[in-house]
């Protein structure tokens, strides 16, 4: 079983995100870090690939498009496990859209021919939840997003998918995609093994080239979005601040009545 | 300071910082409530023991034919000092990889390598070390626990003072002396004695220290050894007991950086929020130099503690020792100021069980007279560093 895992690297939580009003795009100088629930989609990954047994022929292949030090992000997905990495990295690609980012890692997931294409629910950095959609739409591979449990049995995926009124389960013959969703499982921390053997996995860094993918295609001329303008947040209305001297409470509930939502 | 900013990144490798961050992130998920609750409870910390062990992470040391992560003491001091600076030191690390681990792996036979190494690498097994004795600390020349050659085997003799962990441990590594065969004359020699042995009983020691580890007096009456109890053999010498101290210094200087990390983090963020006039307290110089001053001291500490790792990792024995013990020396005293400040920094609260400040201080003030005292360590570096008069 072959399970190609797209994960991407995301400016760290720690860093204060900041949108470069010159490029119009989101600052990705500062320090990154694998995005948060693409290590839930790695760690399914590792557990489906750990219990099918197959060893040998199991492999969980890393596909992401990204910067060269993206690669710093990969090595921890590789540290939890994961077999192998392939980084779509090309200064050409810098700026792609969702059109332009799905359609470049279309063509690297087309390489691959995975037997189970997952994805992290949403990127914490631009927080599209979109981009597994467009993908699967490009392989004409049926989707299954926001999975909070994932079984496999013959020959098909069964994602229990969580709604805002309960569960889905939904049954996809594969080949598939399937977003998860964080809940799905407890990512393990990397062994100190896994660390030591991580550089030492085979780690491909393809070009637009090495895919055979032109230059128009992604980037900025290959994206059919465009920012036009930014600007901040309407500040918000009059705020009230209320010293608490020991009636807070009496306070609030004053001021919750007076809007008579109490 | 962030995360990467702790790791010294122009000499620190690229595993090294994923392993401090590996460990940080498991650390946080225990931090200083977990650990005090267990120290507090005169508990051990047997979960993050055994998470940690089976990571790896506390075998980072052990070779990797055995089931260890093939690093060096470096790996190791990374492991402690993260532990330590989410609020979580542990001092077994000092004790059963770093010291016993050493030893075995650089000296024991094939068959104790087998017999230990792989329980170590996992932290499924653990060993206390025992050299001190009543009248044997600083002056290890008068070592009086004996053992003596019977039947093929050994029976051993003696008692050990301030011993930690042998309640948690499966054996003790004792340092005894036997007769040499040829001179006539006591040798030191390592001996593996099991904790159930006839003949060897423990009983702990009342300290007023907050740990999660204990310590104990240790007798030896007549207990009888089979002769696979002596660590490398007949061939082992001297070397073999040398070979665990720099490991030892390194691992309680980075243990001793871990807190003083802690405590500096919990000041800066007390400073950056407690107001009392009309600023944050962090605001007075009164309270920020000495903080600053304090992150100086831990970050040279810091450095000393890397570079002795990397020379005992290098193999370069002799000038490991001379960093080892400055490096013990160092983070010792960086760590006291800093948990000092750190307590002066938050007034009252600083000593309030509440704020898990104060509660560190007996097992960072342990670091000043174990394993080697500083007064000693300065002996060291007066005779062989400076070249002066020895005065004992
Ligand atoms: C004009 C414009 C310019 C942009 N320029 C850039 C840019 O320079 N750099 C940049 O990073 N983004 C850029 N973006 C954003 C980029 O288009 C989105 O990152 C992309 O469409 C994915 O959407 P998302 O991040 O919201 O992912 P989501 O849809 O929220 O992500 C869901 C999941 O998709 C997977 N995933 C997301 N991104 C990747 C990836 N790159 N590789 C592998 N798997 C991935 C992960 O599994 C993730 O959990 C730009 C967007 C616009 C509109
Ligand atoms: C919490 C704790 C855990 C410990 N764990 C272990 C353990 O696991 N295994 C183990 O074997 N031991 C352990 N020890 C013992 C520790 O290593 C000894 O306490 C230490 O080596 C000092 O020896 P001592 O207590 O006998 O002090 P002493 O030798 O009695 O020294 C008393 C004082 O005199 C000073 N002094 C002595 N000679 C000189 C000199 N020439 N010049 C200047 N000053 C001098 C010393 O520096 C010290 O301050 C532990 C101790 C503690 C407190």
């Amino acid at each position: 079983m072959k399970i190609a895992v797209c994960v991407k690297h995301v400016p760290d939580a720690a860093v204060t995100k900041r949108i470069d009003p010159g490029t119009k795009r989101l600052d990705r100088s500062g320090e990154g870090s694998l995005n948060p629930v693409d290590a839930n989609a790695v760690e399914e990954a590792l557990r489906i690939r750990d219990a099918t047994g197959d060893g040998a022929e199991g492999e969980v292949v890393l596909v992401s498009l990204g910067p060269e030090k993206a690669i710093d992000s990969l090595r921890k997905a590789l540290a939890m496990g994961a077999d192998r990495v392939l980084l779509v990295s090309d200064p050409d690609a810098a700026g792609s859209d969702l059109v332009a980012t799905s359609s470049l890692l279309a063509k690297a997931l087309e390489r691959e021919g995975a037997d189970l294409v997952l994805f992290g629910q949403q990127a914490s950095d631009s927080d599209g939840a979109v981009l597994w959609a467009a993908v699967a739409e490009r392989l004409r591979l049926p989707l299954i997003s926001q999975v909070a449990e994932l079984t496999l049995e013959g020959g098909a995926v069964t994602g229990k998918r969580q709604t805002e009124f309960g569960y889905d389960v939904i049954r996809a013959p594969l080949p598939a995609v399937v977003a998860v969703a964080d809940s799905i499982n407890e990512p393990r921390y990397p062994s100190l093994k896994g660390i030591m053997g991580a550089k030492r996995k085979q780690q491909d860094v393809l070009s637009l080239a090495d895919l055979e993918i032109e230059a128009e295609r992604a980037g900025a001329s290959g994206s059919r979005t465009e920012v036009l303008a930014l600007s901040d947040p309407p500040p918000r209305g009059e705020t009230r601040k209320l010293e608490d001297d020991g009636t807070g409470a009496e306070k609030i509930v004053e001021f919750l009545a007076e809007k008579r939502l109490v | 300071m962030s995360r990467t900013e702790q790791a010294h990144r122009y000499s620190e490798t690229e595993e090294q910082q994923a392993l401090r961050g590996a460990v940080a992130d498991v650390a946080a998920k225990y931090g200083s409530g977990y650990w005090l609750e267990k120290a507090r409870a005169n508990e051990r910390t047997i979960e993050l023991w055994a998470e940690a062990g089976a990571l790896g992470y506390l075998g980072a040391n052990i070779p990797e034919e055995y089931g260890g992560g093939g690093g060096g003491i470096a790996e190791l001091a990374i492991v402690c000092e993260e532990l330590a600076a989410a609020g979580c030191p542990l001092l077994m690390i000092v004790v059963s990889p770093a010291i016993a681990g050493t030893i075995i792996a650089r000296s024991g036979t094939d068959e104790q390598k087998t017999a230990w190494l792989p329980g170590l690498a996992e932290g499924t097994a653990k060993l206390a070390f025992a050299i001190t004795e009543p009248d044997a600390g600083t002056n290890s020349h008068n070592l009086a626990t004996v053992a003596r050659r019977d039947n093929g085997g050994w029976i051993l003799n003696g008692r050990k003072t301030y011993i930690s962990g042998v309640d948690e441990s499966d054996a003790v590594l004792v340092v005894g002396r036997t007769d040499d065969e040829q001179t006539g004359k006591l040798r030191p020699a390592l001996f593996i004695v099991p904790r159930d042995t006839p003949g060897f009983d423990w009983k702990p020691i009342e300290m007023d220290v907050i740990a999660p580890e204990e310590q104990f007096a240790c007798f030896f009456d007549d207990v009888e050894l089979p002769a696979e109890a002596l660590v490398g053999g007949d061939v082992a010498g001297l070397d073999q007991l040398f070979a665990g101290l720099n490991p030892e210094r390194i691992t309680i200087a980075a243990y001793a950086n871990g807190i003083a990390r802690y405590a500096l983090e919990k000041a800066v963020a007390y400073a950056n929020e407690r107001q009392v006039w009309d600023v944050p307290i962090g605001a007075h110089q009164g309270v920020s130099h000495p903080l600053a001053e304090a992150a100086i001291q831990v970050e040279l500490a810091r450095l000393v503690t890397s570079k002795a790792a990397a020379l005992h990792d290098a193999g370069e024995a002799r000038a490991a020792g001379e960093a080892a013990n400055m490096a013990k020396l160092a983070s010792a005293d960086a760590a006291l100021l800093t948990l000092d400040r750190a307590i002066q920094a938050h007034g009252g609260n600083g000593l309030a069980s509440e704020y898990d400040l104060a509660a560190y201080w007996g097992v960072l003030r342990v670091a000043r007279i174990a394993p080697v005292s500083r007064e000693m360590i300065l002996n060291y570096v007066a005779q062989h560093t400076l070249g002066l008069p020895r005065s004992y």
